[in-house]
């Protein structure tokens, strides 16, 4: 596990410094001191705004903006409102969180306070995937740290202002991270998605007004109350400002992590800085955003990395975990393991889910088996695209999209290995 | 009140409904606007994972679902075109991915809503070449229902029925996405006095009762609507009738008295209708204490002149009736009236009570209690206590259960008596005392009304016609009374015209009759007990 | 029976939220941690504890990977086999480690003390091929270093 990522900046830039994880450490090169401006000198109005204006996009996936969700949170107080730090990192090929909250707790912590002065909170719930055991160690450490110092509990440096930290932890269910079954299981049930709407600001944790936020996107908040907006912007796109942390992993030299500013090439994430693909041998696929999102194919790897760019090449930035196949690579099999993934994971409340992540895992590996027919391609993306746009949560979209995205792209290697009955790719990987 | 339109159609409904509250409110769902559903119930909360009735709203980009979506002002909502067909189809098309082709061994065909919407909604023909999950087959979820894993859709209907009616929530579904399968807590048992409704409910034949399983095809069954006899809260049921038999009683919704449900024992009690022990013959005891069977004639006279012979020597004072619960408004009232012109003011009704359980079952085990008593009919214990001073020397008894079993405790009091005369529809110990006896048609072998603890007044239909020779109460007294000579009495006995004199003659019955309570029923212009 | 000391636990837990089930899922997890796996009794006693239907409990364990509702061996080893691991040689190390234990993944080696299986990503993409053994990472695999790993493993 890396102490660091291998390109830093504003967020992981003090990460290969043990002392970054000790709140004395943290304090001493430059901690907490954007919480206690925000705490003492900011009303929340001006906070939400400040963050609004920044354009921060959630970093868990989504892509919505941090300010105005906080700004969905009700103003009157009489009903309890909470937080939510989602730590269920369990998108396959990120790995960015866990850095985070391994090397970065208290900066998360720090951006938990300032949200929670802005919205209201009085209490966050961090729900770390139960599989994370010592990241969810290392945030009970600085926990326990903050609320020795009064950072935390009552009266937070002297501001007046209480708040308190819950540290739980899941169960392992990768529909956990989604906002709403998140809830359901921070309740200590399934975590099944809920109908919505009602949203969490009205309906959330425990009924009361809540703000789910994603592990990187708080720790980008002290940074933009500390240094404000402009400097903010002048990292990444207009549309897509600030660095996030990039997860480089599958077929490349140097896999990784890499804090590049947003809109960065793809291109350069794979070859500059993780040293493209060992062996001379050629890029044949790149997911860009987490195993959800769609393949590029080697000829789209110019792609600047942010929403606005790769939604016109019909696929998302998601959590920046950037998956790279090379030639060798059978991409029937690749989406064999996206489709078992997809239908292990799926809750199974929405039939469209339930039954069409079971049925394209089925024909998917039938073809992989070598007991395909040409008529199955036809099936495989009719029965994606009736998963598509009609359920409770983004999960069968998120179960559609790769399987869309391969037929995009590489149909040929599907119709390849239907014609041989086999793969076509001895050299791949194997199943 | 919101103006929503609904495939052009204009309506006016409550805000705060949902689109299949309100068209279900309107009397309109599958009934003209046709919105396709599984997960949803107009009685349990919303669930939304069918995610079959997907309907579009304008205005907004993604299909919703119509059973969460809430009527807005000026909403206007399309169920039927090509948008909708196709997310409609998309949803049927995967449920039956798996869905095992039973039909032909399974006893929902006929009154299965996948068949029905396969056929209406669905892809004409199967695409999948994939093995469907296996499951288990027989499930022996408790003492009522057998439950078959592979056909269920996962509507999770009796999950939320389970924790919502009975509050018992013994059902749960296990495991994720396709893995999901709904059972038991390891080892427990479906076993709640309600459980059978969850057969009702399943839209498919994954939950079956026991009672009815591979018994008929429902489609050789008629529905005839009824009501329960059970206990006072006259649950609207129909009787599932084929072959001049009642094969089994199911809930008939009525907002007003039992929503869509019935308990199981009052589901069960059909079996009294057809069971061993009816009475199906005319009797009188002779010299020698023995029972011997008679024609109707001999024992309508028998009787007659039994109650004839008493009136002259001793007067019609020594003569009580015991009325029952279980007997139509129409024959409690010829009953009165035959009191009356014989000139005994000796009677009561006599009900068995238990206990209410604070859904649908009432204290009192009898459909027609309140209607008894809003005839005049007081407590049968006054008479029970004359009985035992030796004040009584005949005795008129309407069905034995509520006299022997708590009040006499044992036929052997009435043994004294110089007269006992039964009406009634099973056997019991009463026939080793009664001198005369006669058969009685159940409340599903003819007309009549019967009055609910909450003072609704509703209605029974013949849907079985006994095999043998029986009579209701009403006709029986109608032939005493004209061979006594009793006034008013000339042995006809026109149900339909009794129900129009007793709602002229008895305030409470103002507006009452046959034909006038429907098949959802009327409350009395007096109410009785509240819920 | 759950123990004392786990009781005291769940209870401070409760303690915690302002629901009480919101201390479930730790529950579980302490219940498991004494004794490996949710017994149907514990399950009882948790219903009982959080006011609600045992099968409330059951169908919770059934939901999540990291319950199990029947004994466990003494040692659990987890492959990732998600993609990005898949493409830098997962399965070839699980396939090796099938055969180093005489178990078909997923299951348990004949002598009942280690289980092997597969999970699904745990956050390690680029440090892949690696393993979860009794919640603890192993990264940057090979098969030899990962059968040294296994061998390690005590009684």
């Amino acid at each position: 596990m890396l102490q660091s990522p291998y390109v830093t900046n504003y967020l992981t830039q003090h990460f290969a410094d043990d002392g970054f994880a000790t709140l004395e450490g943290y304090e001493r090169l430059g901690g907490y001191r954007a919480a206690r401006k925000a705490l003492t000198q900011m009303s929340p109005d001006e906070l939400i705004e400040l963050v609004k204006t920044s354009g921060l996009q959630g970093r868990g996936g989504a892509g919505f903006s941090m300010g105005t969700k906080w700004s969905f949170m009700p103003k009157d107080g009489d009903r309890p409102k909470y937080l939510v730090c989602n730590a269920d990192e369990s998108e396959p090929g990120s790995f960015k969180d866990r850095i985070m909250l391994e090397r970065g707790s208290h900066q998360m912590l720090e951006g938990i306070l300032i949200a929670a002065w802005a919205t209201g909170a009085e209490t966050t719930f961090i729900y770390i995937r139960g599989e994370y055991a010592f990241p969810a160690d290392c945030v009970e450490r600085a926990v326990a740290e903050a609320y020795a110092k009064g950072y935390l509990g009552k009266n937070v440096m002297g501001s007046g202002f209480s708040h308190d930290v819950r540290v739980t932890r899941g169960a392992g269910a990768y529909i956990c991270g989604e906002e709403t079954g998140l809830l359901e299981s921070l309740e200590g049930k399934k975590g099944q998605p809920r109908k919505k709407p009602p949203f969490p600001a009205q309906y959330g944790a425990f009924g009361m007004p809540t703000t789910v936020n994603n592990v990187e996107t708080y720790s980008h908040v002290p940074h933009i109350v500390d240094k404000g907006v402009a400097w903010f912007q002048s990292f990444g796109t207009p549309k897509s400002p600030g660095t996030t942390v990039f997860g480089v992993s599958g077929h490349v030299a140097r896999p990784g992590l890499y804090e590049l500013p947003l809109g960065t090439p793809l291109a350069e994430i794979v070859f500059e800085h993780a040293g493209g693909v060992p062996g001379g041998r050629k890029v044949k696929g790149v997911i860009p955003g987490g195993m959800s999102m769609p393949v590029l194919p080697a000829g789209q790897l110019d792609v600047p990395m942010a929403n606005e760019f790769l939604r016109e090449r019909k696929t998302m930035l998601g959590t920046g975990g950037i998956i790279v196949m090379d030639e060798t690579t059978c991409m029937v099999r690749a989406a064999s393991v996206i489709s078992y993934f997809f239908r292990d994971e799926s809750c199974g409340q929405c039939t469209q889910c339930r039954e069409g992540t079971g049925w394209m895992n089925k024909i998917i590996d039938r073809i992989e088996r070598g007991a395909g027919d040409q008529g199955d391609i036809d099936v495989l993306l009719d029965v994606a695209g009736k998963m598509e746009g009609g359920t409770i949560c983004a999960f069968a979209d998120a179960a559609a999209w790769p399987v869309q995205g391969m037929l995009r792209h590489f149909k040929e290697d599907f119709v390849a290995h239907i014609g041989a009955r086999k793969c076509p790719f001895p050299e791949s990987f194997e199943l | 009140m919101a103006k929503i339109s609904v495939d052009g159609t204009e309506l006016e409904v409550e805000e705060g409904r949902t689109i299949l509250q309100a068209l279900d409110d309107a009397g309109l769902l599958m009934n003209g606007i046709d919105i396709p559903h599984y997960c949803w119930h107009p009685k349990l909360a919303v669930d939304g994972s069918c995610r079959l009735c997907q309907v579009e709203v304008e205005g907004i980009p993604k299909l919703q679902i119509a059973c969460d979506t809430p009527v807005r002002d000026g909403m206007v909502v399309h169920t039927a075109n090509e948008r909708v067909r196709l997310a409609r189809e998309g949803v049927m098309e995967l449920l039956l991915v798996n869905h095992p082709l039973d039909c032909p061994i399974c006893d929902q065909a006929g009154e299965c809503k996948l068949q029905d919407y396969a056929y209406e909604y669905g892809v004409k023909s199967s695409r999948t070449k994939e093995p469907r999950r296996a499951l288990k087959k027989r499930v022996d979820l408790g003492p009522t229902i057998v439950f078959d894993q592979e056909r269920c859709i996962l509507c999770r209907r009796c999950v939320r029925f389970c924790r919502e009616i009975p509050k018992t929530g013994e059902l749960s579904v296990y495991n994720r996405g396709d893995h999901s399968v709904i059972e038991t807590f390891p080892g427990a048992q479906l076993d709640n006095d309600y459980s059978m409704n969850v057969a009702d409910i399943c839209p498919v034949g994954a939950l079956t009762t026991k009672d009815f399983r591979f018994k008929i095809r429902v489609w050789f069954l008629e529905n005839v609507p009824g009501v329960c006899t059970g206990c006072s809260a006259g649950c609207n049921i129909h009787l599932g009738v084929a072959n001049n038999k009642v094969y089994r009683y199911q809930p008939r919704r009525n907002d007003d008295v039992n929503d869509t449900w019935i308990c199981d024992e009052g589901r069960m009690s059909y079996r009294e209708i057809g069971s061993a022990d009816r009475l199906d013959r005319c009797s009188v005891r002779d010299a020698q204490g023995r029972r011997v069977v008679t024609s109707l004639a001999d024992a309508v006279d028998a009787a007659a002149g039994r109650l004839a012979k008493l009136v002259e020597s001793k007067g019609a004072g020594v003569i009580a009736g015991i009325a029952s619960a279980h007997a139509t408004n129409e024959d409690l009232f010829t009953f009165r009236r035959f009191l009356s012109a014989l000139g005994s003011e000796t009677s009561g009704v006599a009900v068995v009570r238990g206990e209410a359980d604070g859904i649908l079952v009432r204290e009192e085990k009898a459909a027609n209690a309140a209607g008894a008593r809003a005839l005049g009919f007081g407590d049968a214990r006054p008479v029970v206590d004359r009985i035992s001073s030796g004040g009584v020397d005949a005795l008129l008894v309407l069905g034995h259960d509520a006299l022997l079993e708590t009040l006499l405790g044992g036929a052997d009091r009435l043994a004294g008596l110089d007269t006992v005369i039964v009406l009634d529809t099973h056997a019991s110990e009463l026939q080793h005392v009664a001198h005369v006896m006669f058969p009685v048609r159940h409340a599903a072998e003819k007309h009549g009304t019967l009055v609910n603890a909450d003072g609704r007044a509703q209605r029974v239909v013949p849907a079985v016609e006994p095999s043998w020779e029986a009579y209701t109460e009403g006709e029986l007294l109608a032939r005493i009374g004209a061979a006594m000579g009793l006034a008013g009495f000339d042995g006809r006995y026109d149900v339909r015209a009794v129900s129009k004199e007793l709602s002229n003659a008895v305030p409470a019955f103002a507006g009452i009759d046959l034909d006038s309570v429907g098949d959802g029923g009327r409350a009395l212009a007096e109410g009785g007990e509240s819920r | 029976m759950i123990s004392e000391p786990i009781r005291a636990e769940i209870a401070a837990e409760i303690a915690r939220f302002p629901q009480p089930r919101g201390a479930m899922l730790r529950a579980l997890h302490l219940v498991q941690r004494e004794s490996g796996y949710v017994s149907l009794d514990a399950a009882r006693e948790l219903a009982e504890i959080f006011d609600i239907q045992p099968t409330e409990v059951m169908e919770v364990v059934s939901f999540y990977n990291m319950f199990f509702d029947r004994p466990q061996p003494k040692h659990h080893v987890y492959v990732c086999t998600n993609l990005p691991c898949s493409l830098r040689g997962a399965r070839g190390l699980l396939a090796q480690l099938e055969a180093h234990l005489g178990v078909h993944a997923p299951g348990d080696t004949s002598d009942g003390r280690i289980h092997l299986g597969h999970e699904e990503c745990l956050g390690a993409c680029a440090y892949a091929p690696m393993m979860r053994v009794d919640g603890q990472y192993y990264e940057d695999l090979d098969a030899e270093k990962a059968k040294t790993i296994l061998d390690a493993l005590g009684n």
